[in-house]
Protein backbone atom coordinates (compact mmCIF):
# COMPACT_ATOMS: atom_id res chain seq x y z
CA UNK A 1 0.00 0.00 0.00
CA UNK A 2 1.47 3.56 -1.40
CA UNK A 3 1.93 5.59 1.22
CA UNK A 4 -0.96 8.09 0.08
CA UNK A 5 -3.29 5.27 0.04
CA UNK A 6 -2.78 4.46 3.40
CA UNK A 7 -3.79 7.94 4.17
CA UNK A 8 -6.41 8.42 2.31
CA UNK A 9 -8.33 4.78 3.74
CA UNK A 10 -6.79 6.24 7.45
CA UNK A 11 -8.53 8.97 7.46
CA UNK A 12 -11.67 7.76 5.74
CA UNK A 13 -11.53 4.30 8.36
CA UNK A 14 -11.23 6.45 11.03
CA UNK A 15 -13.99 9.11 10.41
CA UNK A 16 -16.37 6.02 9.50
CA UNK A 17 -15.30 4.51 12.41
CA UNK A 18 -16.65 7.50 14.97
CA UNK A 19 -19.20 7.41 13.13
CA UNK A 20 -20.09 3.80 14.01
CA UNK A 21 -19.16 4.73 17.55
CA UNK A 22 -21.10 7.70 17.68
CA UNK A 23 -24.58 5.77 16.01
CA UNK A 24 -24.34 3.69 19.20
CA UNK A 25 -25.18 6.02 21.94
CA UNK A 26 -27.74 7.82 22.44
CA UNK A 27 -25.56 11.16 23.51
CA UNK A 28 -23.86 10.39 20.39
CA UNK A 29 -20.45 12.99 19.43
CA UNK A 30 -22.00 14.93 22.77
CA UNK A 31 -19.81 12.33 24.89
CA UNK A 32 -16.58 13.48 23.16
CA UNK A 33 -16.70 16.70 24.98
CA UNK A 34 -18.61 15.35 27.96
CA UNK A 35 -16.27 12.42 29.27
CA UNK A 36 -13.33 14.91 30.20
CA UNK A 37 -15.47 17.03 31.92
CA UNK A 38 -16.87 13.95 33.97
CA UNK A 39 -13.52 12.65 34.92
CA UNK A 40 -12.61 16.65 36.09
CA UNK A 41 -15.56 16.60 38.07
CA UNK A 42 -14.97 13.62 39.93
CA UNK A 43 -11.30 14.26 40.80
CA UNK A 44 -12.10 17.48 41.54
CA UNK A 45 -15.16 16.05 44.54
CA UNK A 46 -12.08 13.64 45.61
CA UNK A 47 -8.86 15.56 45.64
CA UNK A 48 -10.77 19.10 46.92
CA UNK A 49 -13.72 18.54 48.17
CA UNK A 50 -12.32 15.56 50.31
CA UNK A 51 -8.56 15.80 50.32
CA UNK A 52 -8.37 19.65 50.05
CA UNK A 53 -5.11 19.66 47.79
CA UNK A 54 -5.84 23.44 46.91
CA UNK A 55 -6.12 23.30 43.27
CA UNK A 56 -9.50 24.38 41.07
CA UNK A 57 -11.50 22.11 39.01
CA UNK A 58 -9.20 23.69 35.78
CA UNK A 59 -5.98 22.84 37.16
CA UNK A 60 -7.18 19.34 37.51
CA UNK A 61 -8.78 19.69 33.87
CA UNK A 62 -5.85 20.80 32.12
CA UNK A 63 -4.05 17.32 33.10
CA UNK A 64 -6.92 15.21 32.39
CA UNK A 65 -7.51 16.15 29.33
CA UNK A 66 -4.29 15.05 27.73
CA UNK A 67 -3.81 12.35 30.06
CA UNK A 68 -6.97 10.84 28.36
CA UNK A 69 -5.81 11.62 24.86
CA UNK A 70 -2.55 9.20 25.43
CA UNK A 71 -4.29 6.65 27.97
CA UNK A 72 -7.52 6.03 25.61
CA UNK A 73 -5.75 5.39 22.18
CA UNK A 74 -3.09 3.50 23.84
CA UNK A 75 -5.63 1.38 25.73
CA UNK A 76 -7.92 1.30 22.69
CA UNK A 77 -5.52 1.28 20.19
CA UNK A 78 -3.76 -2.04 21.74
CA UNK A 79 -6.22 -4.17 21.16
CA UNK A 80 -6.87 -3.00 17.78
CA UNK A 81 -5.11 -5.61 15.74
CA UNK A 82 -6.72 -8.38 17.25
CA UNK A 83 -10.02 -7.18 16.56
CA UNK A 84 -9.59 -6.51 13.76
CA UNK A 85 -9.10 -10.77 13.31
CA UNK A 86 -11.58 -10.92 10.65
CA UNK A 87 -10.51 -8.38 8.12
CA UNK A 88 -6.72 -9.95 8.72
CA UNK A 89 -8.46 -12.88 7.89
CA UNK A 90 -10.07 -11.92 4.45
CA UNK A 91 -7.19 -9.51 3.37
CA UNK A 92 -3.22 -8.58 3.26
CA UNK A 93 -3.76 -5.20 4.87
CA UNK A 94 -0.66 -3.75 6.44
CA UNK A 95 -1.34 -4.72 10.35
CA UNK A 96 -0.01 -0.78 11.59
CA UNK A 97 -3.36 -0.03 10.23
CA UNK A 98 -5.27 -0.64 12.92
CA UNK A 99 -3.08 1.32 15.82
CA UNK A 100 -3.09 4.05 13.49
CA UNK A 101 -6.44 4.19 12.96
CA UNK A 102 -7.61 4.06 16.42
CA UNK A 103 -5.02 6.82 17.17
CA UNK A 104 -6.88 8.73 14.28
CA UNK A 105 -10.02 8.58 15.29
CA UNK A 106 -9.28 9.72 18.84
CA UNK A 107 -7.61 12.59 17.42
CA UNK A 108 -10.11 13.77 15.48
CA UNK A 109 -12.24 14.14 18.62
CA UNK A 110 -9.35 15.41 20.11
CA UNK A 111 -8.98 18.59 18.70
CA UNK A 112 -12.60 19.61 19.82
CA UNK A 113 -11.48 18.62 23.26
CA UNK A 114 -8.87 20.64 22.98
CA UNK A 115 -10.60 23.45 21.84
CA UNK A 116 -13.77 23.46 24.78
CA UNK A 117 -10.18 23.13 27.22
CA UNK A 118 -9.25 26.90 26.17
CA UNK A 119 -12.92 27.99 26.24
CA UNK A 120 -12.66 26.64 29.92
CA UNK A 121 -9.66 28.17 30.57
CA UNK A 122 -11.39 31.62 29.37
CA UNK A 123 -14.37 31.03 31.78
CA UNK A 124 -11.29 30.12 34.69
CA UNK A 125 -9.83 33.58 34.23
CA UNK A 126 -6.51 32.72 31.89
CA UNK A 127 -6.95 35.11 29.23
CA UNK A 128 -5.95 34.00 25.96
CA UNK A 129 -2.90 35.13 24.69
CA UNK A 130 -0.31 34.26 21.81
CA UNK A 131 1.46 32.97 24.12
CA UNK A 132 -0.95 29.96 23.56
CA UNK A 133 0.32 28.97 20.15
CA UNK A 134 3.31 27.26 22.41
CA UNK A 135 0.64 24.42 22.72
CA UNK A 136 0.97 23.42 18.73
CA UNK A 137 4.75 21.69 19.77
CA UNK A 138 3.63 20.21 23.03
CA UNK A 139 0.58 18.49 20.97
CA UNK A 140 2.45 17.31 18.11
CA UNK A 141 5.07 15.88 20.39
CA UNK A 142 2.42 14.34 22.51
CA UNK A 143 0.91 12.36 19.16
CA UNK A 144 4.32 11.23 18.43
CA UNK A 145 4.53 9.52 21.93
CA UNK A 146 0.68 8.21 21.57
CA UNK A 147 1.44 7.07 18.07
CA UNK A 148 4.97 5.15 19.95
CA UNK A 149 3.33 3.70 22.47
CA UNK A 150 0.04 2.12 20.73
CA UNK A 151 2.13 0.63 17.84
CA UNK A 152 4.40 -0.94 20.88
CA UNK A 153 1.16 -1.82 22.68
CA UNK A 154 -0.53 -3.43 19.52
CA UNK A 155 2.26 -5.45 18.68
CA UNK A 156 2.52 -7.33 22.01
CA UNK A 157 -0.91 -7.45 22.24
CA UNK A 158 -1.15 -9.92 18.93
CA UNK A 159 1.71 -11.48 19.75
CA UNK A 160 0.70 -12.31 23.91
CA UNK A 161 -3.02 -11.58 24.66
CA UNK A 162 -1.92 -10.92 28.59
CA UNK A 163 -0.32 -7.80 27.65
CA UNK A 164 -3.24 -6.04 27.64
CA UNK A 165 -3.86 -6.35 31.14
CA UNK A 166 -0.30 -4.92 32.07
CA UNK A 167 -1.13 -2.09 29.50
CA UNK A 168 -4.28 -1.15 31.41
CA UNK A 169 -2.67 -1.46 35.16
CA UNK A 170 0.16 0.67 33.83
CA UNK A 171 -2.63 3.52 32.83
CA UNK A 172 -3.80 3.87 36.20
CA UNK A 173 0.13 3.61 37.88
CA UNK A 174 0.89 6.48 35.15
CA UNK A 175 -2.41 8.84 36.11
CA UNK A 176 -1.58 8.54 39.48
CA UNK A 177 2.46 9.70 38.54
CA UNK A 178 1.78 11.96 35.77
CA UNK A 179 0.75 14.90 38.45
CA UNK A 180 -2.78 15.01 37.47
CA UNK A 181 -4.12 15.90 40.45
CA UNK A 182 -0.64 17.27 42.11
CA UNK A 183 1.80 19.81 41.04
CA UNK A 184 5.27 18.18 40.17
CA UNK A 185 6.57 21.16 42.63
CA UNK A 186 5.05 18.90 45.26
CA UNK A 187 8.04 16.51 44.93
CA UNK A 188 10.47 18.37 47.04
CA UNK A 189 13.58 16.26 46.07
CA UNK A 190 14.80 17.94 43.03
CA UNK A 191 16.66 14.27 41.89
CA UNK A 192 13.35 12.86 42.15
CA UNK A 193 11.59 15.66 39.97
CA UNK A 194 13.91 15.02 37.44
CA UNK A 195 13.95 11.34 37.65
CA UNK A 196 10.18 11.14 36.48
CA UNK A 197 10.51 13.95 33.97
CA UNK A 198 12.79 12.25 32.55
CA UNK A 199 11.41 8.65 32.52
CA UNK A 200 7.54 10.16 32.13
CA UNK A 201 7.12 12.41 29.43
CA UNK A 202 3.29 12.55 30.29
CA UNK A 203 4.29 14.13 33.42
CA UNK A 204 6.65 16.95 31.56
CA UNK A 205 3.99 17.26 28.52
CA UNK A 206 1.33 17.53 31.58
CA UNK A 207 3.56 20.24 33.14
CA UNK A 208 4.23 22.22 29.59
CA UNK A 209 0.24 22.39 29.16
CA UNK A 210 0.06 23.64 32.65
CA UNK A 211 2.79 26.45 31.69
CA UNK A 212 1.57 27.79 28.79
CA UNK A 213 -2.10 27.87 29.31
CA UNK A 214 -1.91 28.96 32.93
CA UNK A 215 1.26 30.30 34.06
CA UNK A 216 2.10 32.08 30.52
CA UNK A 217 5.18 30.26 31.28
CA UNK A 218 7.64 28.44 28.78
CA UNK A 219 8.54 24.95 29.10
CA UNK A 220 12.01 23.58 28.64
CA UNK A 221 11.76 23.79 24.40
CA UNK A 222 14.82 21.25 24.03
CA UNK A 223 13.70 18.37 26.90
CA UNK A 224 10.37 19.02 24.47
CA UNK A 225 12.55 18.14 21.54
CA UNK A 226 14.57 14.96 23.14
CA UNK A 227 11.21 13.19 23.64
CA UNK A 228 10.21 13.93 19.93
CA UNK A 229 13.55 12.49 18.69
CA UNK A 230 13.18 9.33 20.61
CA UNK A 231 9.68 8.80 20.32
CA UNK A 232 10.18 9.62 16.70
CA UNK A 233 13.16 7.16 16.23
CA UNK A 234 10.99 4.56 18.09
CA UNK A 235 7.97 4.53 15.70
CA UNK A 236 10.36 4.32 12.85
CA UNK A 237 11.47 1.28 14.77
CA UNK A 238 8.51 -0.15 14.94
CA UNK A 239 7.26 0.54 11.18
CA UNK A 240 10.21 -1.62 10.04
CA UNK A 241 9.17 -4.45 12.61
CA UNK A 242 5.58 -4.28 11.46
CA UNK A 243 6.92 -4.38 7.63
CA UNK A 244 8.51 -7.26 8.09
CA UNK A 245 6.23 -9.12 10.59
CA UNK A 246 3.27 -8.42 9.17
CA UNK A 247 2.40 -12.24 8.01
CA UNK A 248 3.64 -13.45 11.16
CA UNK A 249 1.60 -11.04 13.61
CA UNK A 250 -2.04 -12.58 11.19
CA UNK A 251 -1.14 -16.22 11.64
CA UNK A 252 -0.75 -15.09 15.43
CA UNK A 253 -4.19 -13.66 15.52
CA UNK A 254 -5.91 -15.83 13.30
CA UNK A 255 -4.64 -18.85 15.08
CA UNK A 256 -5.29 -17.74 18.61
CA UNK B 1 -8.32 -16.83 -22.16
CA UNK B 2 -4.59 -17.95 -20.25
CA UNK B 3 -2.04 -15.71 -22.25
CA UNK B 4 0.49 -17.79 -20.21
CA UNK B 5 2.26 -15.17 -17.75
CA UNK B 6 2.37 -16.69 -14.37
CA UNK B 7 0.65 -14.73 -11.50
CA UNK B 8 1.82 -16.84 -8.80
CA UNK B 9 3.99 -19.66 -8.43
CA UNK B 10 4.39 -21.78 -5.33
CA UNK B 11 7.13 -24.27 -4.86
CA UNK B 12 6.98 -26.93 -2.15
CA UNK B 13 4.50 -25.21 -0.35
CA UNK B 14 4.48 -26.00 3.27
CA UNK B 15 2.16 -24.86 5.93
CA UNK B 16 2.16 -25.84 9.70
CA UNK B 17 -0.32 -24.63 12.59
CA UNK B 18 0.74 -23.52 15.60
CA UNK B 19 -1.73 -22.76 18.13
CA UNK B 20 -1.58 -22.25 21.69
CA UNK B 21 -4.02 -24.32 23.86
CA UNK B 22 -3.34 -23.96 26.88
CA UNK B 23 -0.88 -21.71 29.10
CA UNK B 24 2.11 -21.79 27.61
CA UNK B 25 1.61 -25.37 25.99
CA UNK B 26 1.08 -25.18 21.74
CA UNK B 27 -0.09 -27.57 19.44
CA UNK B 28 1.36 -27.79 15.63
CA UNK B 29 0.20 -29.19 12.90
CA UNK B 30 1.09 -30.01 9.97
CA UNK B 31 -1.52 -28.62 7.47
CA UNK B 32 0.08 -28.56 3.57
CA UNK B 33 3.22 -30.65 2.57
CA UNK B 34 4.77 -29.55 0.03
CA UNK B 35 3.21 -28.15 -3.11
CA UNK B 36 4.27 -26.97 -6.28
CA UNK B 37 2.17 -25.74 -9.10
CA UNK B 38 1.27 -22.49 -10.83
CA UNK B 39 -1.24 -19.97 -11.63
CA UNK B 40 -1.69 -18.50 -15.43
CA UNK B 41 -3.38 -14.95 -15.89
CA UNK B 42 -6.75 -15.78 -16.95
CA UNK B 43 -7.17 -19.13 -16.50
CA UNK B 44 -9.61 -20.39 -13.73
CA UNK B 45 -8.01 -22.97 -11.07
CA UNK B 46 -10.23 -25.59 -8.87
CA UNK B 47 -8.82 -26.60 -5.56
CA UNK B 48 -10.55 -29.50 -4.97
CA UNK B 49 -10.13 -31.92 -0.90
CA UNK B 50 -12.47 -32.56 1.21
CA UNK B 51 -13.06 -30.91 4.74
CA UNK B 52 -9.07 -30.65 6.92
CA UNK B 53 -7.06 -31.00 3.70
CA UNK B 54 -5.73 -27.73 4.20
CA UNK B 55 -8.28 -25.98 1.63
CA UNK B 56 -8.73 -22.97 4.19
CA UNK B 57 -5.21 -22.93 4.70
CA UNK B 58 -3.87 -23.26 1.40
CA UNK B 59 -6.81 -19.80 0.21
CA UNK B 60 -5.12 -18.08 3.37
CA UNK B 61 -1.51 -18.60 2.01
CA UNK B 62 -2.42 -17.51 -1.86
CA UNK B 63 -4.42 -14.38 -0.53
CA UNK B 64 -1.25 -13.30 0.80
CA UNK B 65 -2.92 -13.39 4.23
CA UNK B 66 -0.55 -15.61 5.72
CA UNK B 67 3.17 -16.59 5.44
CA UNK B 68 3.91 -20.18 4.27
CA UNK B 69 6.14 -21.71 7.10
CA UNK B 70 8.49 -23.59 4.58
CA UNK B 71 8.88 -23.39 0.32
CA UNK B 72 7.98 -20.21 -1.65
CA UNK B 73 5.58 -18.62 -3.07
CA UNK B 74 6.72 -16.32 -5.97
CA UNK B 75 3.77 -13.63 -6.87
CA UNK B 76 3.61 -11.34 -9.71
CA UNK B 77 5.07 -7.76 -8.50
CA UNK B 78 1.90 -5.26 -7.25
CA UNK B 79 -0.97 -8.25 -7.97
CA UNK B 80 -4.19 -6.99 -6.20
CA UNK B 81 -6.56 -9.41 -5.04
CA UNK B 82 -10.20 -10.47 -2.89
CA UNK B 83 -10.91 -12.88 -1.49
CA UNK B 84 -14.99 -13.46 -2.10
CA UNK B 85 -16.66 -13.70 1.15
CA UNK B 86 -20.22 -12.82 2.03
CA UNK B 87 -19.29 -9.93 4.19
CA UNK B 88 -17.65 -10.86 7.08
CA UNK B 89 -15.79 -7.33 7.35
CA UNK B 90 -18.71 -5.22 7.67
CA UNK B 91 -19.13 -2.77 10.41
CA UNK B 92 -22.76 -3.06 10.70
CA UNK B 93 -23.37 0.31 12.37
CA UNK B 94 -22.35 1.95 9.21
CA UNK B 95 -24.15 2.16 5.92
CA UNK B 96 -24.48 -0.70 3.08
CA UNK B 97 -22.41 2.51 0.60
CA UNK B 98 -19.89 3.08 3.49
CA UNK B 99 -18.58 -0.55 3.89
CA UNK B 100 -18.73 -1.00 -0.02
CA UNK B 101 -16.72 2.23 0.45
CA UNK B 102 -14.18 0.69 2.98
CA UNK B 103 -14.06 -2.71 1.16
CA UNK B 104 -13.02 -1.08 -2.54
CA UNK B 105 -10.60 1.35 -1.09
CA UNK B 106 -9.02 -1.92 1.17
CA UNK B 107 -8.59 -3.49 -2.14
CA UNK B 108 -6.38 -0.44 -3.25
CA UNK B 109 -8.86 1.94 -4.92
CA UNK B 110 -8.55 5.36 -4.46
CA UNK B 111 -11.13 7.27 -3.09
CA UNK B 112 -12.38 9.13 -6.09
CA UNK B 113 -12.37 5.43 -7.98
CA UNK B 114 -14.22 3.32 -4.44
CA UNK B 115 -16.90 6.08 -5.15
CA UNK B 116 -17.50 5.81 -8.77
CA UNK B 117 -17.35 2.14 -8.19
CA UNK B 118 -20.18 1.96 -5.45
CA UNK B 119 -23.29 2.95 -8.12
CA UNK B 120 -22.90 -0.04 -9.94
CA UNK B 121 -22.39 -2.06 -6.45
CA UNK B 122 -25.58 -0.78 -5.60
CA UNK B 123 -27.12 -1.68 -8.71
CA UNK B 124 -25.97 -5.30 -9.49
CA UNK B 125 -27.30 -6.24 -5.14
CA UNK B 126 -30.42 -4.55 -5.76
CA UNK B 127 -30.34 -3.34 -2.73
CA UNK B 128 -32.44 -0.18 -2.91
CA UNK B 129 -32.46 2.17 -0.56
CA UNK B 130 -31.49 -0.57 1.78
CA UNK B 131 -27.65 0.50 0.46
CA UNK B 132 -28.19 3.89 2.39
CA UNK B 133 -29.01 1.47 5.75
CA UNK B 134 -27.01 0.62 8.48
CA UNK B 135 -25.97 -2.87 8.01
CA UNK B 136 -27.39 -3.75 11.23
CA UNK B 137 -30.74 -3.56 9.56
CA UNK B 138 -29.86 -6.49 6.65
CA UNK B 139 -31.57 -9.66 6.78
CA UNK B 140 -28.57 -12.32 6.11
CA UNK B 141 -29.49 -12.62 2.50
CA UNK B 142 -29.35 -8.65 2.19
CA UNK B 143 -25.82 -8.88 3.66
CA UNK B 144 -24.57 -11.61 1.45
CA UNK B 145 -26.00 -9.68 -1.59
CA UNK B 146 -23.73 -6.58 -0.10
CA UNK B 147 -20.66 -8.69 0.30
CA UNK B 148 -20.59 -10.28 -3.00
CA UNK B 149 -21.70 -7.36 -5.05
CA UNK B 150 -18.61 -5.32 -3.67
CA UNK B 151 -16.57 -8.53 -4.44
CA UNK B 152 -17.53 -8.89 -7.48
CA UNK B 153 -17.77 -5.25 -8.72
CA UNK B 154 -13.93 -4.59 -7.82
CA UNK B 155 -11.10 -5.34 -10.04
CA UNK B 156 -8.51 -7.43 -8.69
CA UNK B 157 -6.02 -9.31 -10.40
CA UNK B 158 -6.74 -12.60 -8.48
CA UNK B 159 -10.45 -13.51 -7.49
CA UNK B 160 -10.49 -16.26 -4.70
CA UNK B 161 -13.57 -17.70 -4.12
CA UNK B 162 -14.31 -20.29 -1.65
CA UNK B 163 -16.64 -23.29 -1.23
CA UNK B 164 -20.20 -23.14 -2.29
CA UNK B 165 -21.95 -19.56 -2.59
CA UNK B 166 -25.60 -19.64 -1.87
CA UNK B 167 -26.07 -15.85 -1.74
CA UNK B 168 -29.46 -15.28 -1.80
CA UNK B 169 -32.58 -16.29 -2.83
CA UNK B 170 -32.72 -18.24 -6.19
CA UNK B 171 -33.46 -14.58 -8.50
CA UNK B 172 -29.98 -13.58 -6.62
CA UNK B 173 -28.86 -16.96 -6.96
CA UNK B 174 -28.99 -17.18 -11.04
CA UNK B 175 -27.84 -13.64 -11.35
CA UNK B 176 -24.60 -14.38 -9.55
CA UNK B 177 -23.90 -17.46 -10.65
CA UNK B 178 -24.17 -15.50 -14.33
CA UNK B 179 -21.79 -12.69 -13.17
CA UNK B 180 -19.40 -15.41 -11.68
CA UNK B 181 -18.90 -17.31 -14.99
CA UNK B 182 -18.73 -13.85 -16.66
CA UNK B 183 -15.93 -13.50 -14.58
CA UNK B 184 -14.59 -16.72 -15.40
CA UNK B 185 -15.23 -16.47 -18.85
CA UNK B 186 -13.24 -13.32 -19.07
CA UNK B 187 -9.64 -12.35 -18.20
CA UNK B 188 -9.83 -12.48 -14.63
CA UNK B 189 -8.10 -15.23 -13.02
CA UNK B 190 -9.79 -17.06 -10.66
CA UNK B 191 -9.12 -19.78 -8.10
CA UNK B 192 -11.75 -21.82 -6.96
CA UNK B 193 -11.94 -23.66 -3.64
CA UNK B 194 -14.62 -25.99 -2.79
CA UNK B 195 -15.33 -29.80 -1.90
CA UNK B 196 -17.60 -30.73 -4.67
CA UNK B 197 -16.20 -32.12 -7.45
CA UNK B 198 -18.92 -31.50 -9.50
CA UNK B 199 -18.85 -27.90 -8.89
CA UNK B 200 -15.21 -27.39 -9.71
CA UNK B 201 -16.14 -29.37 -13.09
CA UNK B 202 -18.79 -27.12 -13.70
CA UNK B 203 -16.55 -23.44 -13.81
CA UNK B 204 -12.95 -24.54 -14.06
CA UNK B 205 -10.81 -24.89 -16.77
CA UNK B 206 -7.88 -26.76 -14.95
CA UNK B 207 -8.09 -28.50 -11.03
CA UNK B 208 -6.07 -29.56 -8.27
CA UNK B 209 -7.21 -32.64 -5.83
CA UNK B 210 -5.83 -31.72 -2.53
CA UNK B 211 -5.13 -34.74 -0.28
CA UNK B 212 -3.63 -34.69 3.59
CA UNK B 213 -1.67 -31.55 2.46
CA UNK B 214 -0.19 -32.70 -0.89
CA UNK B 215 -1.95 -32.42 -4.72
CA UNK B 216 -3.04 -36.46 -5.31
CA UNK B 217 -4.03 -35.05 -8.80
CA UNK B 218 -3.46 -32.11 -10.95
CA UNK B 219 -4.74 -31.25 -14.26
CA UNK B 220 -7.32 -31.57 -16.64
CA UNK B 221 -10.61 -30.74 -14.36
CA UNK B 222 -13.00 -33.85 -15.70
CA UNK B 223 -10.56 -36.34 -14.80
CA UNK B 224 -9.35 -34.82 -11.74
CA UNK B 225 -13.06 -34.41 -10.75
CA UNK B 226 -13.88 -38.26 -11.42
CA UNK B 227 -10.55 -39.19 -9.49
CA UNK B 228 -11.70 -37.46 -6.74
CA UNK B 229 -15.45 -39.24 -7.10
CA UNK B 230 -13.86 -42.36 -6.78
CA UNK B 231 -11.59 -41.66 -3.78
CA UNK B 232 -14.62 -40.36 -1.75
CA UNK B 233 -17.20 -43.28 -3.11
CA UNK B 234 -14.69 -46.13 -1.78
CA UNK B 235 -14.27 -43.68 1.26
CA UNK B 236 -18.16 -43.69 1.98
CA UNK B 237 -18.23 -47.13 1.14
CA UNK B 238 -15.41 -48.23 3.62
CA UNK B 239 -16.34 -46.15 6.01
CA UNK B 240 -13.11 -44.94 6.24
CA UNK B 241 -11.29 -42.23 8.14
CA UNK B 242 -11.59 -38.48 8.13
CA UNK B 243 -8.43 -36.38 6.81
CA UNK B 244 -7.59 -35.51 10.14
CA UNK B 245 -7.29 -39.22 11.71
CA UNK B 246 -3.52 -40.43 11.88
Amino acid sequence: MKPLQFISLLDIKARMGLKSEASKLYLSYLWWVLEPILWALAFFFVFEILLAFGRDLFFILCGKVPFLWFSKSVTNGSGSIVSGKSLINQTNVPKHFFPYETVQGILYKQWLVFLVLLGLAVIFGYAPTWHWLWLIPLIIVQYLVILAVTLLGALLVSYVRDVRILINMSMLFLMFTSGIFWDLSRISDPIKRDLLITWNPLAYLIDAYRKVIMYNTMYDVSHLLAVAGVFFGAIVLLHVIYHYKGQAIASRVINS
Amino acid sequence: MSDGQILLSAKDLEFEYSSRVWGFKRLTYPVLKGMTFDVRRGETLGIVGRNGCGKSSLLRILNGVIAPTGGTLIEHKGMTRILLTLGLGFDVHLTGRDNAMLSAMLQGYSRERARASLEDIKEFSELGDFFERPVKMYSSGMRSRLGFSTAMKTEVDLLLIDETLSVGDQNFNRKAEKAMMEKINSDQTVIFVSHSGKQVNKVCSRAIWLEDGQIKAEGDTKSVAREYKQFMDALSKQGGKTAWAS
